[in-house]
């Protein structure tokens, strides 16, 4: 079984948005949102000792993702090739798992106001072909490919090229975008665009933590306390009415 | 007076309550396996498999929740539209659900008695005892906020943060309404000095016997109703027997 | 007989019996059956897009008559299925609702921009009956024709044949004309586009003035990538720090207007230090010892002033250049009428070129490759006996007859001179926004007779015009065959329709020979169909028209490097078959034969040079209305230096206007405050601002560059209108009039 990830190389990207218009023509997504997302880090430095660098981000498919375990209904799931899919017969648009993505890498579509993301286009992996946004990347940026196997363009660009991974030292959930470029030009993304903590919102949080044990124990007291009833009743032997 | 019957309950009524039944256990089942994350679960594992693998597919099964659920919701319109000066005015405008001071020392010597603390004897109720009045009240609280945030969350209506409250305060709901209704099919269904109440909801009538142990006041109230029918109609009044002179 | 829209399934039914097209894999002899796509019935045609004039290959699906993706085509020998942003969004073209749908006819006063709803046989009538009236009386060149693209070729005839010697694209004098004539001069051959650039296997990549990276063409950009994940070095030389800026190893935030010192310092490095290709100027160059004693003098130290940069940069630069021959490519950019002296300043960057011994080396400039091409057997074009009138080969001695000069027509226009210009076709062009100072444009348009627009979108300019006549998108006509030599590889590639098209739009190519038909000039138009005309030009590459259609282009053997080529193949094709460092043509017509540095204006106290530049999201002024491409930019912004705006006390995202010297204002425009550009500067992407109001989505939005641009430095040589010599200042937004 292959363990899909992505390479993105910001050496090569310009930032040229030719990624969220195809994806977004492929899934058909209203104008302006895309599964994959382009953004540019702030221009560090004073003229002219400048830097500043392109980055382009979607769902890392990670290792240990956070959303799994956010979505309340089971929208979300993720295969053995790695893929995190959202099944949208599901999904109920709560956005906890918005929430719960460090990359804030989901996002509600305005359609269907359902949560959609990157799936590394798997019906189009099914067919042989690459995902959208690889193939049109007009900088030849974006490498995609199974890491598992090493004659794969994206496990030499990991593992012997030492492409890496946007973590923290507090979040490391294990994403599987992986990214090359310039050692200052990485750092400077690292910091410009550190995962966040995942988190829930209070809805999320108050019914995991608190509710769902109240409700549940409240449910458990109704139940012992008719059952303690129910025993009552057959030991003083309750009369039918007509007796 | 055994074998003399009043009327309690109107054939709509007991439509809806069955209804309400049948609907109810489904959607407990399904929507015990809609939580499905270990972070949000309350039902183990294995039955939510189970479930999902009955209807092929989670999409599947929340399909039937929610048609299920907007059935429901339908039903209760139709019912509230057409049927509230008939059926339901009744019930909730003319405060037989209302709780008077017979009602709150009824709650305490019913409770106490349930438990085997005391052997008191309960003061008497209305058309609706206190405990039934209780779960009126409560379930005309719960049933609302379940049916408005289903319909929050089937249409996904005012952004996931609303949406987000919606599933909280639906699974509460719900919660309170599985509390209420454990004692509630326990006291209609198992405890054996209710079977009249029971069969009420079957045949829509009680025996006066019952009623008037159980209802006190409510017997009351329409023998005496019955009284000023037969005085208004005097031709065709029979006599009316004695209180206590079995037939 | 009047040839109707032809499907395409029509379109291919007469050159084959065996049926419609299909795609085609790869490596598959066999054609799939049409329809197939994966687990759908999709079709998927190959065609070349017009989103940008680089013509990518584009496969469109299509299913039930709507096409509902675009992805490039993996068999164009170019872009091997990659494409950009706009390419991925011209879905939103096709189905724009405001796009033209049906010819209009004036009401109003011109400029008013109000219409009537007419059929096509009347406007055709209406086009015939006035053209001719106005030949009568003054004669066919007092037309003046304003194409653009790949597409008019059709109309470029019905215009020649008609009489007029007067076409001019904005592709020429605002735009890369200066280059074609800079590196014509020095390498006797024009570069062309798409220019041969063999950025892929550079070590060393030079920008001077290109902002490659936010200025997109698909194939250019995947070379670049790939250059720069091989590890290729780049030097940028740019007043702003661009995207590629931002990757280069070397930023240059050079003083505007004084690239050519830059040039001429590199030059002395690279011959006083011996870091030049010797072995290559010596078997292909004259003019050595003219250029080696010319640059003597121009030193690092004494560019170094003059352009505001490092003399230790600008060393090390050379140097860099000198180490990595002939694998350095200097980008000879695409626009570069800047300042007035851009012809030199062109020369100058084929110099270095050649010093470095990159053209027709591996990583540098290669060689284009021809392929032979069918063409019509067609009566000799009338002659004008007044000549042109846009000053090509007179006024501007080295401008390219072919293309022309707009500025040169304009100019006409106004003051009559040599004769009176009476009548404009304008097609697929955008005068108020390709050709600077819109204002004497504007005025050449209210004094015209006759204005005809054929274009697919309502900008501005059509409120301008007596006939508007909606052609159908590149998506859903037939134009003439791209054919490139420029390419490693040499290839045809063909447009050809996806759909039907919509409205009552349709293709040039009908329009071109209703016009001809109604003209009496069948003569020139021998072919009948769009099939005729590609089976024409096809007919001596020896190719088969199926497979053409099936896979949307054909490439052949190329010969790109000098070591490809024998000495009667012609490496250089000037006319002594070297490569003249020393421009005697230059000397012939009074102009420096080596480039020289002049100065040019500095912008007075309290003002900033306007540049302007694009966006990848965005071609010129086209698609600022398509609602992709709309969503991911609506409006420009101006970009000023930190200082700057705390002079004026304005932040990120509040607006100004800009004001230049003749008082002209701008629209009001969002501020973006950015170290990354120089204290004399203020940058915007150009194309925004449109008036008009019939751009549902663009008109109004952001502010306009080329509005501003009341003064050009003309180029004396070729005409080009040097756009970067407008000085703005910020000015608080005044409240409407």
């Amino acid at each position: 079984m292959a363990r899909y990830g992505m390479v993105i190389d910001l050496k090569a990207c310009v930032g040229c948005h030719a990624c969220t218009v195809a994806c977004a023509t492929e899934w058909n997504l209203p104008a302006g949102e895309a599964r994959t997302h382009v953004r540019a880090t702030p221009v560090a430095g004073t003229f002219p000792a400048l830097q500043s660098s392109v980055f382009v981000a979607q769902c890392n498919h990670c290792d240990r993702p956070p959303c799994l375990e956010a979505c309340p209904s089971g929208a979300t799931s993720q295969g053995a090739d790695g893929i995190v899919r959202i099944d949208h017969t599901v999904c109920i648009g709560c956005g906890f798992c918005m929430e719960a993505c460090p990359y804030d890498a989901r996002f509600l579509n305005p359609l269907d106001k359902k949560v959609d993301k990157c799936d590394f286009c798997a019906a189009r992996i099914e067919r042989g072909q690459e995902p959208a946004c690889v193939a049109t990347c007009t900088a030849s940026a974006k490498h995609f490919g199974d890491l598992e196997d090493p004659g794969s363009a994206v496990f030499r660009l990991v593992y012997e090229q030492g492409a890496q991974r946007i973590e923290s030292t507090a979040v490391a959930v294990g994403p599987n975008v992986f990214y090359a470029g310039k050692p200052a030009q990485l750092a400077l993304v690292q910091t410009s665009f550190p995962p966040r903590a995942p988190r829930l919102p209070v809805a999320g949080t108050s019914l995991s933590r608190v509710l769902k044990g109240l409700v549940l124990t409240m449910v458990g007291v109704t139940f012992a306390g008719q059952a303690v009833a129910f025993f009552n009743q057959l030991r003083t032997g309750e009369q039918d009415f007509e007796d | 007076m055994l074998q003399r019957h009043l009327k309690k309950h109107h054939i709509a009524i007991i439509l809806l309550h069955w209804f309400n039944a049948i609907v109810w256990l489904l959607e407990l089942l399904t929507g015990a396996a809609l939580f499905s994350s270990a972070l949000f679960r309350v039902a183990p594992a294995w039955y939510i498999s189970i479930v999902a693998g009955i209807f092929g597919s989670r999409g599947h099964m929340l399909q039937f929740h929610v048609a299920l659920g907007l059935t429901w919701i339908g039903v209760y319109l139709v019912y509230g539209v057409f049927g509230f000066r008939t059926y339901l005015s009744r019930e909730v405008l003319q405060n037989e659900i209302a709780l008077d001071r017979d009602d709150y020392r009824w709650l305490v010597v019913r409770t106490l008695g349930i438990l085997g603390l005391t052997r008191e004897m309960l003061p008497p109720q209305g058309v609706y005892n206190a405990g039934q009045k209780l779960f009126a009240l409560m379930v005309y609280v719960m049933l609302p906020l379940v049916m408005i945030t289903g319909i929050v969350m089937t249409f996904r209506l005012f952004g996931p943060a609303v949406v987000g409250w919606a599933v909280v305060l639906h699974f509460c709901a719900v919660g309170a309404v599985v509390c209420g209704l454990i004692i509630h099919v326990y006291m209609g269904a198992v405890f054996p000095e209710e079977k009249p109440a029971f069969f009420s909801m079957i045949t829509g009538t009680v025996n006066e016997l019952y009623a008037y142990n159980h209802h006190f006041k409510w017997w009351t109230a329409v023998k005496a109703e019955q009284r000023a029918w037969d005085r208004r109609h005097d031709a065709e009044a029979k006599p009316v027997p004695e209180v206590g002179v079995p037939d | 007989m009047k040839p109707d829209n032809l499907s395409r399934r029509q379109f291919l039914g007469t050159l084959t019996a065996a049926g419609a097209a299909t795609a085609v894999e790869a490596s598959a002899a066999e054609p799939r059956p049409t329809g197939w796509s994966g687990s759908e019935r999709v079709e998927k045609i190959p065609t070349i897009c017009e989103m940008c004039f680089w013509r990518c290959g584009v496969l469109a699906s299509v299913k039930d008559g709507t096409v509902v993706k675009l992805e490039g085509n993996p068999h164009h020998p170019l872009t091997r299925g990659r494409l950009c942003a706009r390419g991925n969004a011209g879905t939103d073209l096709l189905y724009d609702p405001d796009r033209l749908k049906y010819p209009l006819l004036r009401v109003g006063a011109r400029g008013e921009g109000r219409f009537k709803r007419i059929g096509w046989d009347e406007a055709l009538d209406i086009f015939a009956t006035r053209l001719k009236a106005i030949k009568a009386a003054h004669g066919a060149e007092s037309v003046a024709f304003f194409p653009h693209g790949l597409s008019p070729r059709f109309f470029s005839t019905v215009m020649s044949a008609f009489g007029t010697p007067n076409s001019a694209e904005p592709s020429f004098a605002q735009c890369r004309g200066p280059r074609e004539i800079g590196y014509g001069l020095t390498f006797g051959q024009a570069l062309g586009s798409p220019e041969p650039l063999d950025i892929e296997s550079s070590k060393l990549i030079v920008l001077i003035g290109s902002h490659l990276g936010e200025n997109v063409f698909t194939s250019q950009i995947t070379a670049f990538g790939t250059a720069l994940a091989a590890g290729a070095k780049l030097i940028a030389v740019d007043p702003r720090f661009s995207t590629a800026a931002a990757k280069a190893d070397w930023w240059l935030p050079i003083r505007p207007g004084t690239d050519i010192a830059l040039l001429l310092a590199w030059m002395h490095v690279l011959i006083a230090e011996g870091l030049y290709d010797q072995d290559y100027i010596a078997r292909f160059a004259n003019g050595f010892d003219s250029l080696a004693a010319h640059v003597r003098d121009f030193t690092p130290e004494w560019a170094s002033a003059i352009t505001d940069l490092p003399a230790s940069t600008i060393r090390d630069t050379a140097r860099a250049m000198g180490a990595a021959k002939p694998a350095v490519v200097v980008h000879p950019g695409r626009h570069v009428t800047w300042y007035g002296d851009d012809t030199q300043r062109a020369r100058a960057m084929a110099i270095l070129t050649a010093l470095l011994g990159s053209w027709g080396r591996k990583g540098g400039i290669f060689l284009p490759t021809s392929i032979p091409k069918g063409s019509f057997d067609l009566p000799p074009f009338p002659d004008a006996p007044r000549g042109r009138a846009d000053g090509a080969g007179s006024r501007f001695p080295l401008a390219s007859e072919e293309m022309g000069v707009t500025n040169g027509l304009v100019d006409a226009t106004l003051s009559g001179d040599p004769y009176p210009i009476k009548a404009w076709v304008v097609y697929g062009q955008n005068v108020l926004e390709s050709i600077p100072q819109p204002q004497r444009t504007r005025k050449a348009l209210a004094s015209l007779d006759f204005v005809v627009v054929v274009d697919v979108m309502p900008v501005e300019q059509i409120n301008y015009a007596d006939l508007v006549l909606p052609e159908a998108t590149y998506l859903e006509r037939y134009d003439t065959p791209t054919v490139v030599t420029t390419a490693k590889r040499p290839f045809i590639a063909i447009r050809q329709p996806v759909i039907e098209p919509l409205h009552e739009s349709k293709p040039g190519w009908w329009i071109a020979l209703q016009m001809a038909n109604r003209l009496g000039l069948d003569a020139w138009f021998p072919w009948k169909s769009p099939a005729e005309h590609l089976a024409t030009i096809v007919e001596p590459m020896g190719i088969s028209l199926l497979e053409l259609q099936s896979r949307g282009a054909m490439d052949f053997p190329g010969r790109p490097y000098v070591e490809d080529r024998t000495a009667d193949d012609g490496v250089i094709q000037s006319s002594s078959g070297k490569i003249e460092l020393y421009a005697g043509d230059l000397k012939d017509v009074g102009a420096d034969p080596l480039p020289r540095y002049t100065p040019v204006e500095q912008p007075p106290d309290g003002f900033l040079r306007l540049i302007y530049g694009r966006a990848p999201m965005h071609s010129f002024a086209r698609t600022q209305n398509n609602a992709r491409l709309y969503a991911l930019m609506s409006e420009n912004e101006v970009w000023l230096h930190t200082a700057v705006a705390a002079q004026h006390g304005v932040r990120t995202g509040d607006r100004l206007m800009l004001e230049n010297e003749d008082g002209v204002k701008s629209q009001a425009v969002k501020v973006r405050v950015t170290e990354g550009i120089r204290q004399d500067c203020a940058y915007m992407v150009h194309g925004f601002g449109q008036g008009g109001r019939w751009l549902r989505r663009a008109s109004g939005r952001g502010a306009s560059d080329t509005g501003l641009m009341t003064r050009v430095k003309v180029d004396p040589l070729m005409g080009g209108t040097g756009m970067r010599v407008t000085f703005v200042r910020p000015v608080r937004v005044a409240a409407a009039p």
